[in-house]
């Protein structure tokens, strides 16, 4: 195999199969290692978060992926391909062209709150598809909290692992998570910035952060978009609980009672609480 | 019980009913294993083989299973480098059936060689003249392949992507995947061909030595060709009968139809060539060599029809089934013509490595039998179950087929 | 190692059938020659170890026409496209170029047994069993042969022990080629009716050269283009036409010397 060793002749046999033998080899290897490089690398840039997403994105089903579009007519069907965001969607871009654009601001004007079969949907605020929304304050911050669906999922967490003040947030990476006798919540973050405080169940909002310069709140849910969407998500609560074989379903048109997990047992709320918020 | 590491959107059966499952197979893999250890600590002797049946049921099966592993590669060849994005459905079971056949081949060939310990020799000083060094550089080499395309799949179960390194590494992997796509299928089209190469070149066996083009000999492309073809009809297979037994609709309907138009095309040019092939052998190659060939088909049982059988029962007759698209839609055409393809490519290696060792070349030699003793059996049936069990866990724990959320929800 | 002062040689055997008697003298030679160790009590004549074997044939008639014949088949030592060596993943597998003489390496053999599937004469043996010598039988075995392990195959190759043993005593008698009928195999030496002949092909004058020659000679299986450096002699026209018949016809009955 190698000059020297017996039987080993400078012969075309010998040169053109070791040749393609050690071009295969070499491209494995490389490849590999190239995989390895870019993933150490990813890491050091601290990507995780955006490839986490990128990742959880892929592996979920293309009912949790139907675009926004999809509730306000626009589409009869369309799965999303852009990991939620919007801001780079050509398709989003052209729809929303005409509409005013969602920098962020206080929608001071917006004090009324929408019913979705017993849910309080305030309008005042901007929602992510991972069920938290985001709030614009007067002061250039923002309110982040759980939407109330996701504050059902999980009323009084039991350990609440909020990110300290200063932590740098990714939009679609860890928000932060919260456990209950042995279910643990992972919620995504809405957006992109630094955590100026932190609040909880009580105050009403989970975080208060500082918005990364430039940063729009495009990709989120606003306005007549959110009572289709909330229907949905009821929907998708429901065959959750189906698929995973809870047993205990809401009622037709019922309002999902405050605490839904208190009566489901643990392992498979967990399940349920994962396809709710967003975790494959 | 263990719910939470299976793929969300997709139920399973109980745990018990999967250890019930489980069971027997692993049973049949502790025999087999027995055997094979008494293959290693008291020798070949305890299989039927001798010094005139010098390759037996392994290396049949060898043959065979690494026909029925092409899908792997194919599956891959055709969704990364042409595209084919209809095929991702069965894309990551593709592999893992590669990756159990391949493995179990390699494993089954290390107890068949006298001395496994002296494997290495042929990496050291190999014979670039040999078709089986050709095998084993490319055999190992592709193994190599198939566990990195295995790994990103086992690193997307539930649990193991909470890993974030695990994650971010699967990431980055998977977007070289076209890479090693464009990897695996050089090395598959190379020992496909040189396992077929292994037989044609034997000018003492005239019943197997073919002439070729350069330096292979037709075998070399006739196994490409019907590897090609089995390929796609052993995932339909598999798809289709861990659907029945899962009682889960696992892929779209088009997705069969499309692999069975996939292996038929494949099938009929084969199926062209092998009878070219064999008219060139029986006219010209075997007779200039002192063996006319009819003489070959007068030991029973290995009577012509076996020609025919190999031929027109299991080469036209499904290829004509595959290629009708009314014939394709009908599932039981379908499955009947994958299972005739899937057996056809056993028949021919079986006659390959069987047969041609049960002819007598010498004048006063007289046709040969071999049954297999029952270590040989049970290591077989080991790699079956080897086989059953890494795809059952990979089936449970694993996204291997991405329609079946889809499918499942009501 | 081949000897660079050395001039080529071929060396080849001719066996002259119509001599043979089939006492099997030639294959005990072999096997106290070359150490293969005595058969395993499972053994059968196809899981056996007979570098050198004789086969025994009839014509198919009944008594008083029934004719046998005696083939002692060693490796036939083939001399174009030796089909065992290109075979062969790891060179375990060569053809000397100093003699001709198709070598086997056991130390390096895989057992892959690829050499035994590519033989036509069937001349490659197996170690099926590790070799066990009975107590005391070991002090017989030739030192000038190393012995083999299971899971290797071996086969005749023309006494390389006694190639070595004759070159070691030509070059201390300050010569540098062999003499004829310094290096014989064992085989040559132990048949009782002189029915081998070894030597030299190359060498025109020597006797093998000259009975390979003959007309009656013949070699197996000449159509695949191997070129056997073995010999066959018969005057029997029914030897003959069997040994080049397309129809073999006394397949059925056969037995080993």
């Amino acid at each position: 195999m190698f000059p020297g060793i017996y039987g080993f002749h400078w012969s075309p046999g010998f040169l053109i199969f070791l040749g393609v033998f050690y071009s295969v080899l070499m491209v494995i290897g490389v490849t590999v290692g190239l995989a390895v490089w870019r993933a150490v690398k990813a890491f050091r840039s601290d990507l995780q978060e955006t490839i986490r997403w990128k990742s959880d994105f892929q592996e979920l089903s293309p009912q949790d992926r139907t675009c926004r579009h999809v509730w306000t007519g626009e589409f009869k069907q369309r799965v999303c391909e852009n990991q939620f965001e919007c801001w780079d969607c050509a398709e989003h871009a052209r729809l929303t062209a005409k509409a005013l654009p969602s920098d962020i601001r206080v929608e001071e004007n917006f004090q009324a709150t929408e019913d979705v079969f017993g849910l309080e949907v305030p309008l005042d605020r901007f929602y992510h598809r991972g069920h938290t929304w985001v709030k614009p304050e007067n002061d250039g911050t923002v309110h982040v909290g759980l939407d109330d669906l996701g504050a059902r999922m999980m009323p009084d967490p039991e350990v609440l692992d909020l990110p300290p003040v200063g932590a740098k947030l990714k939009v679609n990476g860890i928000g932060w998570f919260m456990k209950k006798s042995g279910v643990a919540i992972r919620v995504l973050a809405p957006i992109s910035g630094e955590v100026v405080a932190a609040g909880g169940p009580e105050q009403g909002w989970f975080l208060k952060v500082k918005p990364e310069a430039g940063f729009n709140l495009r990709s989120l849910l606003h306005g007549n978009e959110l009572r289709p969407w909330f229907l949905r998500e009821l929907d998708r609560l429901q065959s959750a609980l189906a698929v995973e074989g809870v047993g205990v379903s809401l009622a037709d048109g019922g309002v999902p009672v405050r605490d839904l997990g208190a009566t489901h047992p643990k392992a498979d709320w967990q399940l349920v609480c994962d396809a709710l918020f967003l975790r494959p | 019980m263990d719910r939470g590491y299976m793929v969300r959107g997709v139920t399973r059966s109980s745990f018990s009913k999967f250890l019930m499952w489980i069971l027997p197979w692993t049973a049949l893999l502790a025999l087999g294993l027995y055997a094979a250890w008494l293959c290693f600590s008291r020798g070949l002797n305890q299989t039927h083989m001798d010094n005139r049946f010098a390759f037996g049921l392994w290396i049949f099966l060898d043959l065979t299973v690494i026909a029925l592993g092409a899908g792997a590669f194919f599956t891959g060849f055709l969704v990364y480098i042409l595209k084919k994005e209809e095929l991702k459905a069965v894309i990551n079971s593709a592999v893992v059936l590669g990756f159990v056949c391949y493995s179990g081949a390699v494993a089954v060939l290390m107890v068949d060689v006298g001395q496994p310990l002296r494997a290495w020799f042929t990496f050291w000083h190999p014979n670039v003249h040999s078709m089986l060094t050709e095998v084993t550089f490319c055999i190992s080499c592709y193994l190599a392949v198939l566990f990195i395309e295995y790994l990103p799949i086992i690193l997307k179960n539930r649990k193991l992507r909470q890993v974030p390194s695990f994650l971010v590494f699967e990431f980055e992997l998977h977007k070289l995947m076209v890479v090693l796509a464009g990897v695996g299928t050089i090395l598959s089209f190379f020992h496909q061909g040189s396992l077929g190469g292994l037989y044609g070149v034997l000018r003492g066996r005239p019943f197997a030595f073919r002439e070729g083009l350069a330096i292979w000999p037709s075998t070399f492309f006739l196994f490409i060709l019907s590897a090609l073809a089995a390929g796609p009809c052993f995932i339909l297979l598999t798809t289709w009968l861990v659907s029945k037994i899962s009682r889960k609709r696992l892929v779209r309907p088009e997705v069969f139809s499309e692999l069975g138009q996939i292996s038929g095309i494949l099938l009929i040019v084969y199926t062209l060539l092998k009878t070219v092939d064999t008219l060139v052998w029986i006219n010209g190659t075997s007779p200039a060599r002192g063996f006319p060939a009819y003489q070959y088909y007068q030991w029973k049982p290995f009577g012509t029809w076996i020609l025919f059988a190999e031929i027109v029962l299991f080469g036209l007759l499904p290829a004509v089934i595959l290629l009708s698209r009314r014939l394709r839609a009908h599932r039981g055409w379908l499955l009947t013509a994958a299972v005739l393809v899937c057996g056809g490519v056993a028949l021919n290696r079986f006659v390959l490595t069987i047969q041609t060792l049960a002819l007598p070349t010498l004048p006063f030699d007289r046709f040969l039998s071999y049954l297999p003793s029952w270590q040989e059996t049970a290591a077989f049936l080991a790699i079956v179950a080897y086989g059953v069990l890494v795809y059952s866990f990979s089936f449970r724990y694993l996204n291997l087929f991405p329609q079946e959320r889809e499918l499942a929800r009501p | 190692m081949t000897t660079p002062t050395q001039k080529k040689s071929r060396y080849g055997m001719v066996i002259d059938l119509d001599r043979c008697n089939g006492c099997g003298a030639c294959m005990m030679a072999c096997a106290v020659e070359n150490n293969v160790p005595p058969a395993h009590r499972e053994a059968t004549d196809r899981t056996g170890i007979t570098w050198l074997r004789v086969y025994r044939f009839n014509n198919g008639l009944k008594f008083p026409n029934n004719r046998s014949v005696f083939v002692p088949v060693p490796c036939q030592q083939c001399g174009r496209e030796t089909p065992c060596v290109s075979v062969c993943p790891q060179q375990a597998v060569d053809v000397d170029p100093a003699t001709g003489v198709v070598g086997q390496m056991p130390e390096r053999c895989l057992g892959c047994r690829y050499c035994m599937a590519a033989c036509p004469y069937h001349a490659r043996y197996f170690n099926w069993w590790d070799a066990v010598w009975p107590p005391g039988m070991e002090k017989t075995l030739n030192p000038d042969v190393s012995t083999r392990m299971r899971g290797v195959v071996e086969k005749c190759n023309f006494c390389h022990g006694r190639l070595h043993a004759a070159r070691e005593r030509a070059a201390a008698a300050g010569r540098d080629t062999l003499q004829p009928g310094e290096y014989v195999p064992a085989c040559v030496e132990a048949c009782p009716a002189r029915a081998i002949v070894f030597g030299d092909l190359n060498d025109e004058t020597s006797e093998v050269a000259r009975l390979a020659r003959r007309p009656e000679a013949f070699r197996m299986l000449e159509q695949l283009g191997t070129e056997p450096k073995i010999y066959y002699l018969t005057r029997q026209s029914w030897v003959r036409k069997v040994s080049e018949d397309e129809v073999q016809m006394a397949r059925k009955d056969q037995t080993h010397g």
